[in-house]
């Protein structure tokens, strides 16, 4: 019972900051509601209306919450370790586009092929983070700027190939591949709606996640650096190694993101998919809201997923731009990140991180 | 191959050089004053976008200029202040910046001028071409100084300022001394969240103007994420040049040929495959010259080499 009840507080410990935020993000977005030339309270009724509060609505927001999770969790697993991996995108689009393939061309029994696409997805996904991290750790590259520049590679590679060779033909207009077979889909969970069964996917990612962060030796380990990289080589842990295995997971698991994307709602790889869809970019606004916190992540995203839906609809009817939703979004890390009350969260991780990078920095 | 051919990409990368010049010039100011700026990228895109709407407003590009200008100073005050003064965590501020103004001025776009995605319009003033007196009159230099604007010959002189500012003057010690140990530079009556404060703001400053160059340059235009990584590109050119303003200039001009190479080419090739190339190069630029740094780079320093580069 006591565990119970330590765990509700260990909760609110962690959530109560990020509500704080969200509010004062709420407020940002409402001056800039105010400016676009809308009253912000009807819209935000619109907004939450149409993104929780009807069974239509909160069914496309859990949809569209997958690959945003998913993304999220790809930089919770890297940041935690202090290895700033800003290239979850192009790891995204390089995996999924690779398991695309598999599944589309690769003859065989369904049960395999599928097996066969998303380990290959994987393990492109995983290959072209270690990339960056095996040229910061040879070349002293800044994984910072090398992921970053590898997003825009991987579009636009995976772009030069579906306008060519791997063209579906049968659409005039449309870039795109073939689309994968019927039974390699993954299920619906009700009868016409998208939804489907990759949102429990994604939270069964979030729960492995939590365990191998907080339960493993690699998950320690991976911490311990992206606390103080010093003190943890000083105990011990092979910081070459720690790094090499958690690049390679966080590339995994963005790879995972764009397959749920494709193998649950798209069918086909689609020209820059992920680019103009900024899946990677809100996944990574749920990472830091929540204080790179795997179960955190996966609350917050739902949220964004909520916000994003919500913030498209409003669109529709209003004319308002959905990017008020990122705008709200940033602004809600920018009033995390200042750490106004900063008494209560001393022991934040994130302000472990912040100071250690300081003490480096000194 | 045609001299005057070879002449004009020569032309055209002169001209794509000038943004990404400032973003490293940017990026060497904060690096040397201590602070780690990620979000150039943001500072730049607000400078690309105020450019653009002063100018349809007044028809001014002097106005549109400084507007700019301003517009990045704002955004590296807040950077400032939430990074120094607040000891935010500099990627999480870098980061959520660069999105922030993404988002703003996609939203602005669409309050001022009432479109979504880009704009342009036949009444935005280009900014006036420099005719050099001599040069125009010789037939190949021609070719290679066509078309430049003020706004491209200033860029050198400021990375020349920014090298006397720096290694000559008083104040630029400071700064540096402030990068180098803070708590020295403190004893010495230096009040170093003042000095990394006024850093950052003055990398929201050529981060501006380095906008405005992206979007009153080649083109007259605006389009959403039309810096598309040029900040990071910067950072990648100071790192190359080592936070050395002059080394910066020679740096950034490589980024500037490649950039040039990705838009002279694209009818022979594939422009999906040149459009990534001005990335790759980065990243291989990288690769080839930072390696000797990394073998003499002491263990102490390697964590040093990480926060700040």
């Amino acid at each position: 019972m006591t565990k119970i009840k330590n765990a509700a507080l260990h909760m609110f410990k962690v959530l109560w900051q990020p509500f704080l935020a969200i509010f004062l993000g709420l407020i940002v977005g409402a001056i800039v509601i105010l400016i676009v030339g809308h009253n912000p309270i009807t819209v935000y009724i619109t907004m939450f209306q149409k993104s929780f509060f009807t069974l239509h609505y909160l069914l496309q927001s859990l949809t569209r919450s997958v690959p945003i999770l998913v993304c999220s969790l790809a930089i919770v697993a890297s940041w935690r370790a202090g290895y700033i991996n800003l290239g979850v995108e192009g790891q995204m689009t390089v995996g999924s586009f690779v398991g695309t393939l598999v599944a589309v061309y690769m003859p065989g029994p369904t049960f395999v092929v599928i097996i066969a696409a998303v380990l290959c997805g994987m393990m492109a996904g995983a290959a072209y983070s270690l990339f960056a991290a095996f040229i910061y750790d040879k070349f002293n590259v800044s994984i910072v700027i090398s992921t970053l520049m590898m997003n825009y590679i991987a579009t636009y590679i995976t772009t030069y190939f579906i306008t060519f060779s791997l063209r579906d033909t049968s659409s005039v207009y449309a870039i795109q591949t073939k689309e994968i077979a019927m039974a390699m889909r993954l299920p619906r969970i009700l009868p016409g709606k998208p939804f489907n069964l990759g949102f429990f996917i994604a939270i069964a990612l979030v729960i492995l996640l939590m365990f191998v962060v907080s339960k493993t030796k690699f998950g320690y380990e991976s911490k311990m650096t992206g606390l103080n990289p010093v003190f943890a080589q000083y105990g011990g842990v092979k910081k070459t190694r720690v790094m090499y295995s958690t690049m390679a997971l966080s590339g995994a698991i963005a790879a995972c993101a764009g397959m749920l994307e494709i193998f649950g709602i798209k069918f086909r790889f689609v020209e820059s998919m992920f680019t103009s869809t900024g899946y990677a970019w809100t996944g990574l606004m749920a990472a830091l809201i929540s204080g790179l916190h795997p179960i955190g992540a996966g609350f917050t995203s739902i949220f964004l997923a909520g916000m994003q839906v919500g913030g498209q609809n409003i669109q529709l009817s209003t004319g308002i731009p959905v990017q008020v939703a990122t705008l709200i979004q940033s602004s809600i890390i920018l009033f995390v990140s200042v750490q106004l009350f900063a008494n209560w969260r001393k022991k934040s991780k994130l302000k472990a991180a912040a100071d250690s990078k300081k003490a480096g920095d000194e | 191959m045609d001299i005057n051919y070879v002449l004009s990409v020569v032309n055209s990368a002169l001209r794509s050089t000038t943004p990404i010049l400032l973003a490293a010039l940017a990026s060497a100011i904060c690096t040397r004053s201590g602070v780690f700026n990620v979000a150039l990228e943001g500072q730049m895109l607000i400078g690309s976008f105020v450019g653009i709407a002063v100018n349809w407003v007044t028809h001014s590009p002097t106005l549109a200029v400084l507007a700019a200008i301003v517009a990045g100073g704002l955004v590296g005050a807040l950077v400032g202040i939430l990074q120094v003064r607040y000891n935010a965590a500099d990627m999480v501020v870098g980061t959520s910046v660069n999105l922030l103004v993404g988002a703003l001025t996609a939203i602005l776009l669409f309050v001022v001028f009432g479109v979504k995605g880009g704009f342009k319009d036949p009444a935005l003033v280009p900014l006036p071409k420099v005719k050099l007196p001599v040069i125009s009159e010789i037939p190949y230099l021609s070719t290679l100084f066509n078309n430049l604007s003020p706004l491209d010959y200033l860029s050198y002189v400021i990375a020349i300022v920014m090298y006397i500012y720096l290694f000559k003057t008083v104040k630029g010690y400071h700064l540096l001394s402030v990068g180098v140990k803070r708590e020295a530079a403190e004893s010495m009556g230096i009040s170093a969240v003042k000095t990394r404060i006024a850093a950052v703001i003055a990398s929201g400053c050529l981060c501006g103007y380095g906008g405005v160059a992206l979007s009153m340059g080649q083109v007259t235009l605006f389009a959403e994420n039309m810096t598309a990584g040029r900040g990071f590109i910067g950072m990648a050119a100071c790192n190359l040049g080592k936070n050395n303003p002059i080394a910066i200039i020679f740096a950034s001009l490589f980024f500037g040929f490649s950039d040039a190479f990705a838009a002279t080419t694209q009818n022979t090739i594939p422009s999906q495959l040149t459009q990534s190339v001005p990335y790759i190069a980065t990243i291989l630029a990288l690769i080839v010259f930072s390696r000797k740094r990394k073998k003499k780079a002491t263990k102490t320093e390697e964590s040093k080499a990480e926060a700040v580069s």
